[in-house]
Order: C-alpha cells, then structure tokens, then sequence
C-alpha cells in the first residue's frame, strides 16, 4: 500500500527531517510509527498525504508515484486517505453530524444522503446521539472519536493517525487503538504515528522506528511484535 | 476518481464509493445551488459587515450611473440643438427678379434641402427696426443696407456639423451668394464639451470600478483568511479548489446583485434630486426638456457590471489565496 523508495526530506533552511527511508506497508496491514519528537514522524506522514513533497527518493501508494501526482490531482488523492490528527482538526461551528458529512459533501453527497453513512460511522466510534451537539460540548476523547469517524466516513483503504492518543488517557488511548485495531480487521492499511511505547507494546503489531530521520528499524527484523524500549533510542 | 481504490481488490474492505458520471453532473449543480444559498445565508450572519462593503459597491456604481444619465440626456440635449442647424445664404444687391426666382428653385431642388425660406431685404429691414430698439435711427438710413437672405434647412441627413458644412461650401460657390453663414461654432464647441465631459466621466467611471474591485477583492480576501482554518480542513479532506473557491465567488456575485439594486435606487433619487432644477434650467432656455432617468436596458447594463465587478474583485482574491493556504 505504501512504499518509501530512500526518501529524504530537507525543509527550507536545512533540517534534514528524513534521510533515506525505506519501507513498504503492504495492503491491510497495520504498523506503528514511533520515535522520539522530531524524529520525522509527522515529516513521514506528511509525505504520504502530499502535504510535502519528498526532496529526494520516491513515495508510492498503491503502485502510484506520488511525484507525479499534480496539484490538481491531490484531493482526489486525499478522500482515498483517512487522516486522524493529534489536535482532532474539527470545525468548532459546524455540528457533529456536519463535520463527519464534510467529505461526503465535498464528493457531492447531500446531506439527506450522507446521514446514512455518517450515522454508521458515528456508531462505528460510538458516538450515536451525538449527531447534532458541537465538539466543543464533547470531551477530548470523544472528539478525536468524531475525528475518526470523519476519517472513516467514506470508507478510505488507507489510515493515518498522528499521535491519535497524545491527550488522552491510557484507558481511553486503548479504546482509540482497538478502533484502529477493527478496521485492519476488515481489510483497511493502517498507520499510527505514536510515542506511547506501553500501549504500542501491547498491541503487538509491526513497529516502525525512526530515529533523527533514519529508520532504524522497519518492525520487519524484530518480528514485529517486539518494540524497541526506552532504552534503544 | 480514487488513487488508491483503481485496481484494488474489493476483498480488501474499503468499498468503493461508486458515483455514475451523470450523478456527479447533478450533484455538482446541486452542490452550486446549495453553496449560493450558503453563501447568501453567510452574508445575513454578518450583515453589517456585509451591508458595509454592498454599500461601498452600490453607491461607487452609482456615481458612474448618474454620470452616465447625464451624458445621455446631454447628448440627447445637442442631438436636438444640433438638428436646429439653418444656412444663412447672404445674396448680391445686383439680382434681378428673374435670377433671384432661379436661384430659389435650384436650392430648393437640392437634395441635400429639406426647406428654404426667402427673406427679402425690406421684410428684413422692417423686422430689424420693430425688434432691435435701433428704429428711429434706421430711418435716418437713405437706402436699405441689408442683402435678401435665403434660410436654407438641410434634410436631416445633412444637419451633423460636417455634412452642414460641406453643403455650406458648396452652397458659397454660387454666383449669386455674397457669403454664406451656418452658426456652427457655437455647436462645435458644445460637442467638444460635451466630449470632454464624457471622456472625463468616462475615466472616473473606470477609476470606481476599479476601486469596486480592489474593495471587493479585499473584503473577500479577509474572508477567506478569517476561514483559514476550516478551509485547511476542508483541504486535508479532499475537497479541490474549486470546491472552497465557490462560496467566496458566489459571496462576491450576492454583493454584485444587492450593490446593482443600491445603484440603482440612489441612481434613481439622485435623479430624481437633480431633476427639478434641471426642469427650471432649461426652462429658462424656453426648452420642454425633461431628464431621461435609467431604463430598464440601462438598469440590466448597471446590475450586470455591478454583478460582473463583485466576481472580478472576488476572483482575484479566490485565486490568490485559497491556493496559498496549504494544509499544515
């Protein structure tokens, strides 16, 4: 699903985010991505959702190069890409209902004919009832679950979460991450930018490390389900 | 559409949402409707934000448009004088009757001619006397210093100041004229201001026009930046553009609907302001003249520019800066 052919990415003035990443997530798997702050994490993330572009190396996705996608082609890239944020990303004027419909909108649904789907992917989080409150009346959980829903909404074969549970607690951190788990179960490649290495540990999938933007473990060789420690950074 | 859903296994989950192309036509006019009346409903939620900048539109319309009308009824104005173009054919004293009697025929069968009127030197000198206040003193005269005098009045084909001229130089080529005169100058000289005045109202137009542009643009443009946010969103979820750009474009069409009715009602009642005195104006001048206000073409010409400087003005900013703010 997603393939990194030694990517480098150097910002303006010269941080080298990434140096020479490679790695390839096959279709329906589910892995984590952890390193410490600034290790490129969200740099790497960024490069899938082409909202960088790669200084050096290829990204593809599904057999697709990303360097050849155009400008123009991006949101069309984007809706096949479900995006879960750390600071949820809602519109605070907008309701519940309305900011999971939004890329059912943008993809010409109206809204008699998102309810259906909105109204699945709210159960999916557990949110049904909360169609018509506004997230600032939702706690912090149950936001980046509105969060989810939106990304789940059109149904996208591919997830990417950047530290999905950075705020919120372990028991509500674990409920997030058996979300993400019951949606590698029906087939959708899952990726999870995280530094919460207890709760990686626990659900034993693949791990990516990254550390000071070279990938020092691609989860292949531990087996995957053996996560680096504190220790190993 | 998908990147990532073309060739894909369907077995792999992630169903493919499936939208016929002809769906996506009706969806996307659909989706226009809606985003009007979003949009519309978007200015009633600040409406004296956006009451300010329709006003500004309107009422720098309306400067032009009272100009305009001005320039009509001028031109209407001198169009009228203009038709008021006579010949004065001054004659030699040596005429006889019978050459004098030719002469009239012959102009009188030009085709340039609609009309001649012959005055005769001592019809001329009687009305001379009655009207001038010189009477006492013209009968010291011993003889009558005044030639006959033959008014010629083109066909109106004839009566611009060119074409008068032109017959005016042939007319003085005849044997039997002394020298001809067309009171012309006085005519040029009303179509030179009038020209000036046009020009000028013209550029000023274009300077407010412009300015419409440039403040509509600039409304629209804190808009978007106000919107910031939400249009990164709208960006990190896959919405083109064009999608985010429709609503600032029908927000600067909603300001070119309301700015034309604004321009046209203060249009209206300036007019309406001017026109008395205007009345008494040329009342003075013994002319029935009334002022042209807008009519329903002219009130169409006012509400399309207006509608057509709102988009120009939020075109420009949409185009600027929806594709500056990139998701972050």
């Amino acid at each position: 699903m997603i393939r990194f052919e030694q990517v480098s990415k150097t910002y303006p003035g010269g941080f080298q985010a990434l140096k020479k990443v490679s790695f390839a997530l096959e279709s329906g798997e589910l892995a984590f991505l952890t390193g410490h702050s600034g290790a490129g994490k969200s740099t790497l993330l960024r490069l899938v959702a082409l909202m960088e572009r790669p200084s050096v190396g290829r990204v593809l996705i599904n057999g697709h190069d990303l360097n050849k996608i155009t400008r123009k082609q991006i949101p069309y890239l984007r809706r096949d890409i479900g995006m879960i944020f750390q600071d949820h990303r809602l519109l605070m004027d907008k309701t519940v209902f309305d900011n999971v419909a939004l890329p059912l909108y943008i993809e010409g649904y109206t809204q008699a004919e998102a309810k259906k789907r909105v109204q699945a992917a709210l159960d999916k989080v557990g949110l049904a009832g909360h169609e018509r409150k506004f997230p600032i009346m939702l706690s912090g959980g149950e936001q980046q679950r509105v969060g989810i829903a939106r990304a789940i909404v059109n149904k996208p074969p591919l997830l990417l979460a950047d530290e999905p549970t950075g705020n919120l607690d372990p028991k509500l951190s674990l409920e997030i991450m058996s979300l993400f788990e019951s949606f590698h179960q029906v087939g959708v490649s899952v990726l999870i930018a995280t530094h919460d290495l207890a709760l990686v540990a626990r659900m034993r999938h693949r791990n990516l490390v990254l550390k000071d933007g070279h990938m020092i473990d691609d989860g292949l060789a531990s087996g995957g389900y053996d996560p680096l420690t504190e220790e190993d950074y | 559409m998908g990147f990532l859903k073309r060739g894909q296994d369907t077995r792999q989950g992630a169903r493919s949402v499936q939208i016929s192309r002809w769906r996506r036509f009706v969806m996307f006019w659909a989706n226009n409707a809606q985003q009007a009346i979003g949009s519309l409903g978007e200015l009633a939620r600040t409406p004296w934000a956006s009451l300010m900048t329709i006003a500004v539109l309107g009422l720098s319309l309306t400067l032009p448009s009272t100009l305009y009308v001005v320039v009509k009824n001028s031109q209407a104005v001198s169009a009228e004088w203009d038709t008021a173009a006579e010949i004065s054919l001054f004659l030699r004293k040596d005429l006889q009757t019978q050459e004098l009697q030719g002469f009239r025929e012959r102009v009188r069968l030009l085709e340039q001619v609609e009309s001649i009127t012959f005055v005769d030197r001592d019809s001329a000198l009687r009305e001379f006397r009655e009207s001038s206040g010189f009477g006492s003193a013209i009968d010291y005269l011993q003889t009558n210093p005044l030639p006959d005098v033959l008014i010629v009045v083109p066909v109106p084909e004839h009566r611009s100041a060119d074409r008068a001229r032109q017959l005016l130089e042939q007319l003085e080529k005849e044997r039997e004229v002394t020298s001809a005169t067309l009171d012309l100058q006085w005519l040029e000289r009303l179509q030179a201001l009038v020209r000036v005045i046009e020009n000028s109202f013209a550029g000023l137009g274009l300077l407010l026009c412009i300015a419409v542009v440039l403040i509509v643009g600039n409304t629209i443009r804190l808009a978007i930046l106000n919107r910031r946010d939400e249009i990164m969103i709208m960006k990190l979820v896959g919405a083109t553009d064009g999608y985010i750009q429709r609503p600032f474009l029908y927000t600067g069409f909603w300001y070119g609907v309301i700015g034309g009715v604004i321009a046209w009602i203060a249009t209206t009642l300036l007019i309406w302001w001017i026109s008395a005195s205007v009345v008494r104006l040329t009342a003075l001048y013994d002319s029935k003249f009334r002022l042209q206000g807008l009519d329903f073409n002219d009130m169409m010409v006012v509400w399309g520019i207006a509608i057509g400087l709102g988009l120009l003005g939020s075109w420009i900013a949409v185009r600027r800066h929806v594709a500056a703010i990139e998701p972050r």
